[in-house]
C-alpha cells in the first residue's frame, strides 16, 4: 500500500513537473478572448483574426471558452482570468446578467473589459465592438438586392417572424432605404417562415406560382435563403428568380456555388475578432478612451465609435468568388 | 472479508493511521498545492503578483467548490448505503429553476421562496426514495430516470429560453460576496459538511448506512429499518442538492434550466477518490472532502499554469488529469490486494 502510493505520488508528480516550465516574467500585454462556445466554427474564424492581430501588436492572446455554450463555465474562466491578472478581457456574452457580475469585479481589479458580438450590461464594459447595426444590415441588404436586379422590378421577402424585434428592425431599415434610394424596384409580398428552412421552401414556392413578375427573393433571416434557394432551384428559376439574404456561409455555399443563391450577406468573423484585440490593446495602452469617436486597427483602418459602440461597419457580403475562404 | 477488520475509534496504531487512504489524499492534495504555489504564481506585466498563490485565487477554488462539494456530501451517505444518485446535478437544475418561478412569477420574499425549493428539492429526493425502497427498483436506472425527468422538468417549465435574473444584492450576498473573510457559501457549505460528518460518524444512522452498504440483509436480520434508512439519504440528498441550487443561483445571479449539468459525475469523482467504496459499506465524509480539494486544486491550479494557458486548454487538461488521479487513486487502493494474492502465503490458514 505505503510503496504504490508513493509511487502513485511520485508519478503525479513528474506528470505534473512536465507541464511547467520556467516561468520568464511575461512583459506582453495579455488580452484574454472568451468565446461563446470555442469549439463554434464562427468563434474559430474570429480566433483567426484575432490571432493575426495579436501577432502584429506583439500581445500574448489567451483564447478560452467553455465547450458548450455554458454562461456559467464563462463567469468561470472570466474569474481565473481576473486572479491571472491579464489587462484585457473580451467577451462574447452568452447571458447578458450572469457575465456583467463577473465583468464587474474585473473593472474593479482594474482590468479592461470589453464584449464583442453578444454585449453584457454597459455597466460592466467599456466598449462593445458592433459587429452590425440594423441600419448597417438593412441597408446593405437593400443595395445588394438593388445591384443584383439592376435596380428595378419586383421582389419579395421572407422573414424569421413578424412579431421578432431584430427582424422588425432589419425590415424598417430594408423598406426606408428602398423608399429613399430605389423608386423603381417594388416590395411585393413579405411572408414569414418561423425560422424554419422547410417553411420557407414552401412559402417560397408560393411566391413564385403567384407572381411571375418576381425577380429576386430576399430572406432574412438564416434558414430562410437555403430554403429558398431549394424552392427556386426546384421551380427550375435558378439564374431567372435571384436568391440572396442574410445567413452563414456554409448552410448556403451549396446553392451558392451552383448558382441559385447570389449574394449571403453577414459580417466578416476574421475582421471581428482583429478589431476586438485592437480595440482591448488599445484600450489598455490608453490610446482609447471614453468618449472617443474612432479607434484604429492595423491593415483595416479606423472604425468609428458610436457612443460606446465601436462599429465594426457594412456588412460583408459573401459570394461565389470568395465563399470558399470562410468555414463556419 | 478474510482480514481482521481494525476496531474503529482511536485503537488503530499511529502508523495505520497515516497511511490510511485519507492521509494519503492529505499528502497528495499538500502535493498539488505546493506545486502549483511554485509553479503556477508569477508576477504581471505590471508587477502585481498573480496565479495560484493569491488569496483571491484560493478563495475563487472555495467559492468553486460549494456546489459540487455540497452534492458529493449528499452522494456520500448514498453511496455508503451501496446506492448511487444520479439525478443529484439535474435537481440542481431543475430547484433553480423552481427558485426563480417561486420568487419572480409567484413573489414570494426570498427567504419564503429557498424554504419551499428546500421543500421540493427533499421531495423530488422523496421520490428517488419512493421508487428505490417500494418497488425495489435499482437506484442507478431509478436515478437515471430521475436525472432525465428532473433536467426534462426544468426544460420544459423555461421552454429551454427563460432565465430568471436580476435577484436582489442582499441575495447575491450569499454567492458573490464574503463574510467574516471567507466567501460567504462556504458556511452554509462548511456548516452541511459539519452536520453530515457528524451524521456518518457519530450516530447510529451512520453506522446502519454502513452496515446497509455491506449486507441489506445482513442489516435487515439485524432489525434495522432498511427501507426507512434507505429513503432518508435520498431525501438527504434531494435537499442538499436544492441548496446547492441556491448557492448557484446566488453566485452567478442567475438560474437557467441547465444550471448544474454534469456535476453529478464530479461529484461522484470526488466520492470515489475520497476512499468511499462504490460498492458501499466504507468511506468517509473528510475523505469526501479531501476528494472534491483534491479535485478543486487540480483544476483550478492547471488554469494557473503558463504552459496550460499558452495551449488555451485548462478545462480539458484538467479533465484529463482528474480521470488520471482517480484511475490512480483507485490503482493503488487495488494494488497492495493483489500483489499480496500473488505471493505464496507464509501462514498456514487458520483453522
Amino acid at each position: 500500500m505505503k510503496n504504490s502510493l508513493l509511487r502513485l505520488c511520485a508519478a503525479g508528480a513528474v506528470l505534473l513537473a512536465s507541464l511547467a516550465t520556467a516561468v520568464a516574467a511575461d512583459s506582453k500585454l495579455v488580452v484574454a478572448m472568451l468565446p461563446k462556445s470555442k469549439g463554434n466554427a464562427y468563434f474559430i474564424s474570429c480566433k483567426a483574426g484575432a490571432d493575426k492581430a495579436a501577432k502584429e501588436l506583439g500581445v500574448q492572446l489567451l483564447f478560452d471558452g467553455p465547450t458548450d455554450s455554458n454562461a456559467a463555465k464563462q463567469n468561470e474562466i472570466v474569474e481565473n482570468w481576473i486572479t491571472l491578472g491579464v489587462d484585457v478581457i473580451a467577451v462574447a456574452a452568452e447571458n447578458k446578467e450572469g457575465i456583467s457580475t463577473a465583468l464587474r469585479k474585473a473593472q474593479k481589479q482594474g482590468i479592461n473589459v470589453i464584449t464583442y458580438d453578444a454585449d453584457a450590461l454597459p455597466d460592466a464594459r467599456a466598449f462593445f465592438v458592433n459587429q452590425a447595426t440594423p441600419e448597417g444590415i438593412g441597408q446593405s441588404l437593400m443595395d445588394e438586392a438593388a445591384r443584383l436586379t439592376g435596380g428595378e422590378g419586383e421582389f419579395a421577402m421572407i422573414v424569421g417572424s413578424l412579431t421578432a424585434a431584430n427582424q422588425r428592425e432589419w425590415q424598417k431599415h430594408v423598406e426606408a432605404r428602398l423608399k429613399e434610394k430605389y423608386p423603381k424596384m417594388k416590395l411585393v409580398v413579405v411572408r414569414p417562415c418561423d425560422d424554419l428552412k422547410d417553411k420557407a421552401q414552401s412559402e417560397a414556392t408560393a411566391m413564385l406560382s403567384a407572381n411571375s413578375n418576381l425577380k429576386l427573393i430576399m430572406a432574412i433571416c438564416s434558414p430562410g435563403v437555403p430554403g429558398t434557394a431549394e424552392a427556386v432551384k426546384q421551380a427550375g428559376k435558378a439564374g431567372k428568380v435571384k436568391v440572396m439574404g442574410l445567413g452563414l456561409p456554409n448552410e448556403n455555399r451549396r446553392y451558392v456555388k451552383e448558382g441559385v443563391t447570389d449574394s449571403v450577406i453577414l459580417w466578416n468573423t476574421g475582421d471581428l475578432g482583429y478589431l476586438t484585440v485592437y480595440a482591448g490593446a488599445a484600450l489598455a495602452k490608453g490610446e482609447l478612451k471614453k468618449g472617443a469617436k474612432t479607434v484604429k486597427a492595423g491593415s483595416l483602418g479606423t472604425f468609428q465609435i458610436a457612443g460606446d459602440n465601436i462599429l465594426l461597419g457594412k456588412p460583408f457580403i459573401f459570394n461565389k468568388g470568395n465563399i470558399d475562404q470562410f468555414d463556419f | 472479508m478474510s482480514h481482521v477488520t481494525p476496531a474503529p475509534g482511536n485503537s488503530r496504531p499511529w502508523k495505520a493511521r497515516l497511511l490510511s487512504h485519507e492521509m494519503l489524499l492529505l499528502y497528495v492534495l499538500l502535493a498539488e498545492w505546493l506545486f502549483f504555489y511554485f509553479a503556477g504564481t508569477t508576477t504581471n506585466r505590471r508587477g502585481v503578483v498573480v496565479g495560484f498563490g493569491t488569496w483571491d485565487r484560493q478563495f475563487d477554488i472555495l467559492r468553486h467548490s460549494c456546489e459540487i462539494g455540497l452534492l458529493a456530501l449528499a452522494l456520500t451517505p448514498v453511496i455508503i448505503t451501496a446506492g448511487i444518485d444520479l439525478s443529484v446535478g439535474s435537481l440542481l437544475g431543475l430547484s433553480a429553476i423552481l427558485f426563480g418561478q417561486l420568487w419572480h412569477d409567484a413573489g414570494l420574499p426570498i427567504p419564503l421562496a429557498i424554504a419551499f425549493t428546500l421543500v421540493l428539492g427533499a421531495l423530488a429526493g422523496g421520490l428517488n426514495a419512493l421508487l428505490i425502497t417500494t418497488l425495489r427498483l435499482p437506484p442507478l436506472i431509478v436515478t437515471l430516470g430521475t436525472y432525465s425527468l428532473f433536467r426534462g422538468l426544468a426544460e420544459a417549465i423555461t421552454r429551454g429560453s427563460v432565465t430568471y435574473t436580476d435577484f436582489p444584492e442582499s441575495f447575491l450576498f450569499f454567492g458573490q460576496e464574503r463574510w467574516l473573510g471567507l466567501p460567504t457559501q462556504a458556511w452554509i457549505f462548511f456548516a452541511v459538511a459539519a452536520a453530515v460528518w457528524l451524521l456518518m460518524h457519530r450516530t447510529t444512522f451512520g453506522r446502519s448506512f454502513r452496515a446497509i452498504g455491506l449486507a441489506p440483509e445482513g442489516a435487515r436480520y439485524a432489525g434495522l429499518p432498511v427501507g426507512r434508512r434507505v429513503a432518508l439519504v435520498y431525501v438527504l440528498a434531494g435537499l442538499i442538492a436544492a441548496l446547492a441550487a441556491i448557492i448557484y443561483t446566488a453566485r452567478l445571479g442567475q438560474a437557467k434550466a441547465d444550471a448544474g449539468t454534469g456535476y453529478e459525475l464530479f461529484a461522484i469523482t470526488a466520492v470515489v477518490l475520497g476512499g468511499t467504496s462504490i460498492f458501499g459499506g466504507t468511506g468517509s465524509v473528510h475523505g469526501t472532502l479531501l476528494g472534491v480539494a483534491a479535485i478543486a486544486v487540480l483544476k483550478n491550479g492547471l488554469a494557473c499554469l503558463p504552459v496550460v494557458m499558452r495551449m488555451n486548454a485548462a478545462e480539458e487538461m484538467s479533465g484529463l488529469l482528474t480521470g488520471a488521479l482517480l484511475l490512480l487513486a483507485l490503482t493503488a487502493g487495488v494494488l497492495p490486494k493483489m500483489l499480496s494474492k500473488l505471493r505464496p502465503r507464509r501462514h498456514a490458514p487458520a483453522v
